[in-house]
């Protein structure tokens, strides 16, 4: 009884005590509300940090993965992950439907109005106009993967009444999209101008930066779109250009490159070799060649591509390595320095093997740019040479007898190389599968291929050397004179004599672009833009472009002959590399994911969906 | 002690055998198979290329069942019993009649011809070895009236997987030169190296419509070449 008279009045002292409100009203201190975060500019920057770094790619930054499923390399990494080299894109390749980020950055933009009192309009200005710039960058992804989509540029917020459709947004036109990104960096790019001289934040140059290369994407979708035999459409125009539009878009185009190029950025050039100029473009943070970066600090943000692709024998950590094996035909697609075509010479007129006394004669004068993407036989690497060597040829006294070593960096009877600590070794993990390495982007600083410390170099977002190639490609399909002067400064900082073209085509500038923006996350779309990838990835096993094929080096072995310690090579189809690369009409637009159908009935299907 | 441990061991393993039935399902059961017809004959097709799509209604969230097809035009699908529809898939060498499903009640094994409008046709076929190289004879007929020619191609393999895809020597004929619902003649020039050794060869003719990414064949050939 006396227990429980002692419980009443404690009960009754707890009740009485919630009188003190304020006890329950202190300010947070693992929250911080929206008044906080949109008066502080250093928690607003660090909000924008989240954005920069969510901004989408499809193969690019640093991407291992996605690098290997175009036509520019194959996966000679773990073998688990060799669907890589075994697929045809499906219809949902590419896929990107990313209204989470989409609806994240409106909410910013109607937050920083809402509860920003502290901060001085220019602040404001420049947070807006930033978030404006990411929202477009995500909308150009969308667009450039699934056409047309909504076009969202507020929360949309629900309000309980049990019927959603105010929430139901249809798709825009697919020009209408490319529309809206022009609109929004001309209103946002000179709000930008405080950035200029900040290459990881947006500026005035990297809203021009996207402008040129949005517009040119859209011109070239009215222009070949409509060119095909059957083009690409959807009754409403949520895909497919009209092809009057192009001429609009080639001009916004160019006028935004020009206007890049008129301002203060200059093709990279500090290194008096043309090859390790071009790799040092990107491995270095100097210069004013890039344009928009996202930045890596060891210690703080790293990445492991330095890890995933470094040479075999280099590596500096104890697994995974050697994944990026460039293909044959990104290597031949590289031309000569006195013009010709860049396929190697590794036969004669007749069918012989032409025999080379050292393993990099083969790519004598090529365009010095191969040097600073790929690395080949005879090559260094962090100055010391790498060991590309595929094995021995015997004469049998009619032909060659190819022989290779079971084990790498064995020595054959006569005392030397039989296979070479880098291979390549065809049906091999972690070692070339088709004798090349990948150079650009790869780092070569101390331990930058250990999970430890692992990369710190930086993802170009956007480079110059782009920006010439998008007014070149813009200025002659408008028939301007001055594209072909673009194209040769391009070609004069890999090594060309100064003019070295005195005529434009349709294909030089396409080749241009692979060889200058390779690994760059550039193809894929490319291929897509001109309504070319189903003619150049054909899924023909047969066809030396869609399938990724190898050169492998070996030593000729003839005692009595001149040939006698040179080297021959020979293209192979690395046994890896299971199916041809196959793009369907249906990957030209990637389908829009069921749910996305099912939660919207306004979306129109993709074609061939 | 020893009883009160089996009398437990037994109930518990009562309990783990018979809680199977709660969260196991039967396979499905039913075949549903059949070919892509026209006019009564099917069509031949790449190996895991065109596609039929089956749908379910009656369930909150809708996914297809992506049905594939043989070469030859058959296909085959496992499934429950049901009321299913079927559709016609776009970049097929045939109309997507997107809107125009076919019903399909499901109730025991099944074969089903399905229907379809394919841009072209090839008729009267056939090959033959003549010297070193392979003749194919073939009239191509077009069954949709606004479908444009883009390739009419002969295809020679070794294997009986022989299509665009998987093929030794593709030869285009040259467009100017077909005429419609008269005969044509592809050949394919002298055999390369790799196939003029062999015993046979495979053959097949395709033609493809610029509205399609997909081919319509011919049946496969079997070719003696010795």
């Amino acid at each position: 009884m006396k227990k429980i008279y002692i419980g009443i009045v404690v009960s009754c002292l707890w009740l009485v005590s919630c009188k003190h409100d304020e006890w329950f009203q202190r300010e947070s201190k693992t929250t911080i509300t929206d008044e906080q975060l949109w008066n502080d500019p250093k928690l607003v920057t660090s909000q924008l940090a989240n954005y920069y770094d969510r901004l989408p790619s499809l193969h690019g930054v640093f991407n291992t993965g996605g690098m290997t499923e175009i036509d520019d390399a194959m996966w000679s990494g773990t073998r688990d992950q060799n669907g890589k080299n075994d697929f045809q894109y499906g219809s949902d390749y590419g896929r990107y439907w990313d209204y989470g980020l989409i609806r994240d950055l409106n909410l910013s933009l109607e937050s920083i109005e809402q509860f920003s009192i502290k901060l001085t309009a220019e602040q404001k200005n420049l947070f807006k106009a930033e978030m404006r710039f990411m929202r477009a960058f995500v909308y150009f992804e969308m667009v450039k993967r699934m056409g047309g989509v909504p076009l969202v540029t507020r929360q949309l917020i629900y309000d309980f009444s049990g019927d959603p459709t105010p929430l139901q947004t249809p798709r825009a036109k697919e020009h209408e999209v490319y529309d809206f990104i022009y609109s929004e960096m001309e209103a946002i790019k000179n709000d930008l101008a405080t950035n200029n001289g900040i290459k990881t934040r947006a500026n005035k140059y990297t809203a021009l930066a996207l402008e040129s290369r949005a517009m040119l994407y859209a011109a070239s979708i009215a222009k070949y779109n409509s060119l095909m035999a059957a083009p690409i459409s959807t009754p409403g125009g949520e895909v497919g250009i009209p092809a009057a539009m192009a001429t609009d878009y080639y001009n916004k185009s160019l006028t935004a490159s020009k206007e890049i190029m008129s301002g203060p950025f200059a093709l990279f050039n500090e290194n008096a070799d043309k090859g390790g100029n071009f790799y040092d473009m990107l491995n270095k943070k100097t210069g004013s060649e890039v344009i928009f970066a996202k930045d890596f600090a060891v210690g703080l943000k790293v990445h492991r591509f330095t890890y995933d692709n470094i040479v075999k024998s280099m590596t500096e950590d104890n697994e995974a390595s050697s994944a990026i094996s460039p293909s044959l035909s990104l290597v031949e697609s590289f031309d000569y320095l006195d013009g010709t075509r860049g396929t190697l010479r590794d036969k004669d007129a007749s069918g012989d093997y032409i025999a080379y006394s050292n393993p990099i004669d083969i790519f004598a004068g090529k365009d010095a740019r191969l040097f600073g993407t790929v690395i080949y036989p005879g090559t260094t690497f962090k100055s010391s040479p790498v060991r590309l060597q595929a094995g021995v040829a015997v004469w049998n006294n009619t032909s060659y007898q190819l022989s290779t070593s079971a084990e790498l960096g064995k020595n054959y009877t006569d005392g030397q190389t039989w296979t070479g600590f880098d291979g390549p070794k065809d049906d091999a993990v972690d070692v070339s599968n088709t004798g090349f390495y990948i150079r650009k982007m790869v780092s070569d600083a101390p331990a930058a291929s250990t999970r430890g410390t692992s990369a710190a170099n930086w993802w170009p977002w956007f480079r110059l050397g782009e920006i010439y190639l998008n007014a070149a490609e813009a200025a002659f399909e408008l028939g301007r004179p001055e594209a072909l002067g673009y194209v040769n400064s391009i070609r004069a900082r890999a090594g060309f004599p100064a003019n070295s073209l005195s005529a434009l085509t349709n294909n030089i500038i396409r080749n241009e672009r692979r060889v200058e923006l390779a690994f760059e996350d550039h193809r894929y779309f490319d291929l897509k833009r001109w309504r070319i990838a189903h003619l150049v990835w054909d899924g023909s096993e047969t066809d030396p472009n869609a399938v990724v094929m190898g050169l492998y080096s070996y030593r000729v072995i003839r005692p009595g002959h001149p040939d006698n310690g040179k080297y021959i090579y020979a293209r192979v189809r690395p046994t890896r590399f299971r199916r041809a690369r196959f793009f369907r009409m249906t990957n030209y637009y990637s389908s829009i994911a069921q749910d996305v159908l099912n939660n919207n009935p306004k979306i129109v299907r993709n074609p061939f969906q | 002690m020893k009883l009160k441990f089996l009398i437990i061991l037994t109930a518990a393993a009562n309990l783990f055998l018979s809680g199977c039935g709660y969260d196991n399902f039967d396979a499905p059961q039913l075949t549903l198979s059949g070919r892509v017809v026209y006019q009564g004959s099917a069509l031949s097709v790449r190996n895991n290329g065109p596609q039929l799509e089956l749908w379910q209604d009656g369930f909150p969230l809708r996914s297809p069942i992506t049905v594939y097809m043989q070469q030859d035009g058959s296909f085959s699908a496992k499934l429950f019993a049901g009321q299913y529809k079927l559709v016609r898939r776009a970049d097929a060498p045939w109309l997507q009649q997107a809107t125009d499903t076919v019903r399909v009640n499901l109730t025991a094994n099944m074969n089903l011809d399905v229907p379809v409008t394919p841009y072209f046709t090839i008729t009267a076929e056939s090959f033959e070895k003549s010297g070193t190289s392979i003749i194919a004879k073939l009239v191509v007929n077009k069954v949709v009236p606004t479908a444009n020619l883009d390739f009419v191609r002969l295809y020679l393999g070794k294997s009986i997987l022989t299509d665009q895809v998987q093929r030794e020597v593709r030869v285009d004929a040259s467009l100017g030169n077909v005429v419609l619902g008269q005969q044509l003649q592809i050949s394919s020039g002298a055999l390369p190296d790799n196939l003029k050794n062999l015993d046979f060869v495979y053959a097949r003719v395709g033609v493809k419509s610029t509205s399609a990414g997909e081919y319509i064949y011919s049946p496969v050939q079997k070719i003696s070449l010795k």
